[in-house]
């Protein structure tokens, strides 16, 4: 059994940008219209710091900053199945015309590079894992967050985001309804001074061999809708995995 | 004091580098032809000067070798990376 404490949350979708509409879109999931082309601000950054990230990263960076003070380090867990389909398939262009590849979409393509770019636009110098998972991607990036947890740090913060792919990949992609970046600020069940709004857990993982039905959201997404409502419990099955979430507090 | 005027291909590779480097806000005119692109100036880096030097060859068709010794002066301000172009583009397409 594994606790944990979601201390606070911040998410972001093409419209649902603050806590308001993300209640209302908890009361009645549905998928959002996303163009492709809306992304946050980021204004907290200078324009010259933000002309290198992508639309994943600013989704990464709107939802994880307010969730870190300033001055404060925090061990970050950022996870995504399909990374940034869209830089891919621009340096994937360039390959089959033969142009040479630009190095900025070389050196931020890669999985870890919304990572990086937090840590040196945070200023922090912490531990920071990148994982790609499959459907339940969410469950691996909590339990990695509570592992960072178990190792001492007081508390974490988890990101999943996924960009909506360019059409190219509809044939294989279908489980991204619409671009979505989702933070969580984990901390200790046993800390003291938790405050009204925080919420403990416990998550359970377990065998699963039925074929059990898919959750219909993305899993970040579905813990955040019954985070909102107040459920007292989910399951999310995927493969041979079954992962039970029980709220404690 | 007023800013001197941009010469057409001084507006060309100042418009370049917004396009290439994605900054935000900022205009052509913004970036006036005697002023550094790095370090306390335009605030641009090693990364951009690879970009930058991607652009200019797919643009006008002329290689920058990053080990050359005066690719730091080429890349200093606009004003010397439109001299620079203009000097290449002179010399012709057949050097190499």
């Amino acid at each position: 059994m594994i606790d944990l404490r979601i201390e606070r949350w911040q998410a972001w979708a093409p419209g649902l940008d603050n806590a308001a509409a993300w209640q209302a879109w908890a009361q009645a999931p549905h998928a959002v219209s996303d163009d492709g082309k809306l992304q946050p601000a980021c204004a907290f950054l200078p324009a010259m710091q933000r002309r290198r990230l992508s639309r994943l990263a600013r989704m990464t960076l709107e939802a994880a900053w307010p969730l870190c003070d300033d001055g404060e380090q925090l061990p970050f867990v950022f996870a995504s199945r399909h990374g940034e389909t869209t830089r891919t398939l621009a340096l994937l262009g360039d390959l089959v015309d033969e142009q040479p590849l630009s190095p900025t979409q070389f050196g931020l393509s890669v999985h870890n590079a919304i990572a990086g770019q937090w840590s040196i636009l945070r200023e922090q110098r912490g531990e920071s894992v990148a994982l790609a998972g499959e459907a339940d991607a969410f469950e691996h990036a909590m339990l990695e967050g509570t592992l960072q947890l178990a190792a001492g740090a007081p508390s974490v913060l988890v990101v999943v985001a996924e960009e909506l792919p360019p059409p190219a990949y509809a044939e294989w992609i279908d489980d991204v309804p619409f671009s979505y970046a989702v933070a969580l600020r984990l901390g200790k069940t046993t800390a003291t001074g938790e405050a009204p709004t925080t919420t403990d857990w416990q998550l359970q993982p377990g065998r699963h061999d039925d074929r059990g039905t898919p959750c219909a959201w993305p899993h970040a997404l579905d813990f955040l809708r019954a985070l909102l409502v107040h459920e007292p419990s989910l399951e999310h099955v995927w493969k041979a995995r079954r992962w039970n979430w029980q709220r404690s507090r | 004091m007023n800013a001197p005027t941009q010469t057409a291909l001084e507006q060309a590779i100042a418009q370049l580098i917004i396009d290439t480097l994605n900054l935000e806000d900022l205009q052509a005119s913004d970036i006036p032809p005697a002023q550094p692109l790095f370090g306390e100036g335009l605030g641009l880096d090693s990364v951009d000067a690879l970009e930058l030097a991607l652009a200019l060859q797919k643009r006008y068709g002329i290689r920058v070798e990053s080990d050359a010794k005066n690719a730091r002066e080429h890349f200093a301000t606009v004003a010397n990376l439109a001299a620079y172009v203009a000097s290449q583009q002179g010399a012709g397409d057949g050097a190499h």
